[in-house]
């Protein structure tokens, strides 16, 4: 039976399903339980923003603390996943990446093609993404890009609750290392969400809204950032069709250009810096695959080529925004309407 | 026949003297096929070394995980990695340990419990952690050994992944493999304290040094160290002071070593040569059976080499599988 | 010629395999600098303006140089002029050998202050003449040199080197086993020799009690660690006396009598015992045991083949310490440390 729930609370019931399922998935990171080895209470925190909170209670030494060493316990996640176990490894934040990076880059990654397919790691690599909460350049980042570029990774971005625990649910039970990319400012959003489980197939993007005039595609906060957009546009006659993506690697292409062929337009919005990023790489295939079809040029609507700045009134123009891409949509139907 | 003095039964020091045998051949074999130009990419051998991987895995089995280094045959050879799938891999033919997508510096057997040699230095300190943590988590009295150079204990994973081994208590063994060379700058530039067994100690574990080239030295301390760890006494350091015959990696003018120094070391702190008049003298191994492994060793790596040369190459379309399990 | 002092601190010691099946502790590389520091500055301040050091690549000698160099930068000169001597390092303990050589043939080398266990003592004690060693113990099993803060070590060294006290009270005389295989050079122990069945070095410690044979000891004092310890809760012989003790050891289980020994720091194990008997000067003992290793002050250092004879022997007189507690009363009571009396005060 479907009830409202948060994000947070969806991902929470995500990996307690499992965990009651799959007596492999262990969760480890940073303050997951929170206050271990304090005077206070023990899961005190649940995680630093509480996603992990009462999970502790139920699965006990299952979910482990870890010592703020990135590279030791991201790693440790990853040798785990190598020896049979499904470990939830929780990064934090995503920026944090740099700090143990080698061990999804060089070990996670390419155990599979490196060991001639003798090996698998299925670990997942939890973290918060994207900006908003005034957490400034090394908190704030989306860098869904540069995962997604590295073979041998599978990368997910959820953009409502629903959608978190049913890919959740299957990026534990996927076979290759997953990192879940979780936008902060989304935590609070609810909606319907089933309370029992089920998994969410990647490479299947989500149409949220149909249109027949441009397509625009999207993934994790910015997804709500294009349903405003496509409410103003709906009042000047355009009726934009919204795909979100919800896995970035693999991707589902086909959802992508089909859309495109119908409509004849492309504007891809991406929170991530606009060079080398998804809305570049979705442009570009589009452009390869289905310039037939297309009537003008795709557009890209993303942050600026800045690292994530801290005053508030800097941040909101950082993030791209819904008359960011009305105005990206109107440029690509402008010659259909001067014509 | 005296009784056995040593602390392995004489079947037992056969096994491992054919191990470094093996090591051994099968290092400078690749020394001499490298030069020809059969030999792809970047070749780092473990000859002179061998005492340490047949001392510490003479006490592993398959449920025992190792991560392995760049200079990795040694470890993989001693662990129970196929000798054959071992060459070809050097090769790169498809029938190689990795299909020949791995090559020298990443093969790897997880079913032997050998989780890779590993390009990256210091990686396998904080994998090991993970595997010594299922090893836990499943209760099968597993242990898990990360090997590093001198060179690579300078990295942060290493130091992190003591603390974490200390803090979880994990059956993890931290093996520095000091050949005094990290590449081509010396220990003696490179490492602030080399004592590592000072390092072990900031981190509350017991450390130890020994002759790596004695391969009882290090055949009795790790035996202490993986006992204590497989019944819960946690994470230790084991420091094998070890000579490495040949440079970095093959190609290496090794214009940094001391004159002579190789030439001493060959005569004088073979692991091997060491082993093997140990054995003998005390009667337990005589001059024959070692004579008989030596030929028999001979014939296998000529068997493995002739295979892997006429062994067929990987096709194109492999270049696109195994990225993934499913995607 | 003013009197140098020699500082021998070895970096290897307390490494081995008795801090895993013991919790034997380990002095850190920068604690052994430390110790050298603060020896260096009790030898200035009786007056000692040169010392020369054994070169090691442990990073002692890095560490006791940046912190000399510290010192400079802060203010007055605490320390006396640093030397290393030049020789080759071999990080074995022929580095420690070489050093005692070339500091007992310089003759300007008035004491030896070595920091080890009792196997870098060993080490010294065989190359070092007739120059007197002041102990500081930084190994392991430290039956040989005293436990007591180095700063002292340092003073009463300094003191006996300036010639500031009477040999006769600055140095004592010590007593060595020499043991010998098949007639030829003596390898020395300090406090013990044991005879085991093993017949490989290995981890050089010992701790499996039932390969225990034989046991010769130089002194018995029931207060050290170590084999010693085993003869010391039997029959004490000090330091000082004559002789020493032979024992005839087996396994606990089949033994005439057992003792519980602590054998190596935290292990307190059953020992077997057959007999003992004292062992005066000169006498060669021969172990009955046909083929095994040879344990000096501790460690396996040697092994024997049955076509092989073993000779044990001890040693009266064999090398000199600095007595620091007798140096330390001889300066309280001629008040070689107070200052120069105030004008008109009388004592």
């Amino acid at each position: 039976m479907a009830r409202k729930i948060s994000m947070k609370q969806a991902i929470n019931e995500a990996l307690d399903l499992e965990m009651r399922r799959d007596p492999t998935v262990i969760v480890l990171g940073e303050d997951i339980v929170g206050g271990a080895g304090a005077p206070g209470e023990i899961d005190a925190w649940g995680g630093v923003l509480g996603v992990t909170k009462g999970l502790h209670a139920k699965h006990g030494n299952r979910l482990m603390d870890t010592p703020l060493s990135e590279s030791a316990y991201i790693g440790a996640a990853i040798g785990a996943a190598a020896c049979g176990m499904r470990p939830v490894a929780e990064l934090m934040f995503l920026d944090f990446m740099g700090v143990c990076f080698d061990q999804i880059l060089n070990q996670a990654a390419k155990f599979k093609y490196m060991f001639g397919g003798k090996a698998k790691t299925p670990v997942v690599i939890r973290a918060m993404v994207g900006a908003g909460f005034r957490a400034a350049a090394q908190h704030s980042q989306m860098l869904t890009p540069l995962f997604t570029h590295v073979p041998g990774l599978k990368v997910v971005c959820p953009s409502d609750a629903y959608d978190a625990k049913g890919l959740l649910i299957q990026a534990i039970r996927d076979d290759d290392p997953v990192i879940f990319c979780e936008h902060k400012a989304l935590y609070g959003s609810e909606c319907d969400v089933p309370e029992e489980s089920y998994a969410i197939p990647f490479a299947e993007a989500n149409v949220v809204r149909e249109g027949k005039d441009v397509t625009i595609v999207s993934y994790g906060l910015t997804v709500h950032r294009a349903l405003e957009a496509a409410e103003t546009l709906a009042k000047t006659g355009v009726q934009a069709e919204i795909i979100d993506l919800r896995t970035l690697s693999p991707i589902d292409w086909d959802t992508v250009i089909e859309s495109v062929e119908t409509t004849g337009r492309l504007v891809v919005v991406d929170e991530a810096n606009p060079r080398c990023s998804i809305a570049g790489d979705v442009a570009a295939h589009v452009a390869q695959n289905a310039f037939g079809a297309l009537k003008a040029a795709p557009q890209m609507v993303t942050a600026p080529h800045t690292p994530v700045p801290f005053s508030p009134v800097l941040e909101d123009l950082y993030i791209p925004s819904a008359d960011a891409i009305v105005a990206a949509a109107n440029k690509t139907t402008a010659r259909a309407l001067a014509a | 026949m005296t009784n056995n003095p040593f602390p392995l039964p004489k079947d037992e020091l056969l096994a491992a003297y054919r191990t470094m045998r093996t090591i051994r051949d099968f290092e400078e074999r690749l020394h001499v096929e490298f030069a020809k130009g059969d030999i792809p990419g970047f070749v780092h051998l473990y000859a002179g070394e061998e005492a340490c991987a047949a001392g510490i895995m003479s006490h592993l089995t398959d449920v025992d995980r190792i991560a392995s280094t760049h200079r990795g045959h040694g470890h993989c050879i001693a662990k129970g990695v196929d000798v054959h799938a071992m060459m070809a891999e050097i090769y790169g033919k498809a029938t190689g340990a990795c299909r020949g997508k791995g090559g020298s510096m990443h093969i790897a057997d997880l079913s032997k419990g050998m989780m890779g040699a590993n390009g990256i230095l210091g990686a396998g300190a904080p994998l090991i952690c993970g595997a010594a943590l299922a090893a836990k988590f499943r209760g099968d009295g597993g242990v898990g050994i990360t090997f590093f150079g001198d060179g690579a204990s300078n990295q942060g994973t290493v130091l992190e992944s003591m603390n974490l081994a200390a803090i979880w208590n994990l059956p993890v063994i931290f093996v520095v493999e000091n050949n005094g060379y990290a590449e081509s700058t010396s220990v003696d530039y490179a490492t602030a304290v080399d004592s590592y067994v000072d390092r072990a100690s900031g981190f509350g574990l017991p450390g130890v040094t020994v002759d790596g080239t004695d391969f009882f030295a290090v055949y009795e301390a790790a035996g202490e160290i993986i006992k204590r760890a497989r019944e819960g006494g946690g994470p230790a350091l084991l420091e094998c002071k070890m000579i490495r015959f040949f440079g970095h990696f093959e190609g290496d003018a090794q214009a940094y070593k001391a004159k002579g120094e190789n030439d001493y070391n060959r005569t004088n702190r073979d692991c091997l040569k060491i082993f093997a008049g140990r054995v003998t003298s005390a009667g337990v191994v005589s001059a024959a059976e070692i004579a008989l492994i030596d030929r028999e060793v001979a014939a296998l790596i000529d068997e493995a080499v002739g295979q892997a040369k006429g062994a067929p190459l990987p096709s194109a379309r492999d270049l696109l599988t195994d990225v993934y399990v499913a995607y | 010629m003013t009197p140098k002092v020699g500082i021998i601190a070895n970096p290897i010691s307390a490494r081995d395999i008795r801090r895993v099946v013991a919790s034997a502790n380990g002095v850190q590389i920068a604690d052994r600098a430390n110790i050298v520091l603060r020896a260096l500055a009790a030898l200035a301040a009786c007056g000692v303006a040169e010392v020369v050091m054994m070169p090691e690549r442990g990073g002692i000698g890095g560490h006791v140089l940046r912190g000399i160099e510290r010192a400079r930068g802060q203010s007055a000169a605490r320390f006396p002029r640093l030397n290393f001597l030049d020789m080759k390092i071999t990080g074995t303990v022929e580095d420690t050998r070489c050093a005692a050589r070339m500091m007992a043939l310089a003759g300007d080398v008035a004491v030896i202050i070595v920091l080890g266990g009792d196997g870098t003592h060993r080490a010294v004690a065989g190359d070092c003449g007739t120059v007197p060693i002041a102990g500081i113990s930084t190994g392991t099993n430290n039956a040989f040199p005293e436990h007591r803060e180095p700063t002292i070590t340092g003073l009463a060294a300094g003191l006996a080197a300036m010639g500031l006290v009477p040999p006769a009270v600055a140095f004592a005389a010590n007593k060595t086993i020499e043991v010998s295989i098949d007639g030829g050079a003596p390898e020395i122990a300090l406090v013990d020799v044991a005879i085991v069945t093993d017949r490989f070095v290995g981890a050089r410690a010992l701790w499996r009690t039932e390969t225990f044979r034989e046991l010769y000891v130089a002194f018995a004092d029931p207060e050290v660690i170590g084999m010693a310890a085993i003869a010391g809760l039997v029959e004490p012989v000090t330091r000082r006396e004559a002789g020493g003790l032979a024992l005839i050891l087996a396994p606990a289980a089949t033994a005439a009598m057992r003792v519980r020994a602590p054998i190596a720091p935290g292990l307190v194990e059953m020992v077997g015992i057959q007999s003992w008997a004292r062992m005066p000067a000169g006498t060669v003992f021969t172990p009955a045991l046909s083929a095994g290793a040879i344990a000096l002050d501790g460690e396996r250092e040697l092994f024997f083949d049955p076509h092989q004879d073993v000779a044990v022997r001890l040693v009266d007189r064999a090398f000199h310490t600095v007595d620091v507690a007798a140096v330390m009363q001889f300066a309280a009571r001629q008040g070689l440390l107070l200052d120069r009396p105030l004008e008109g005060a009388r004592p």
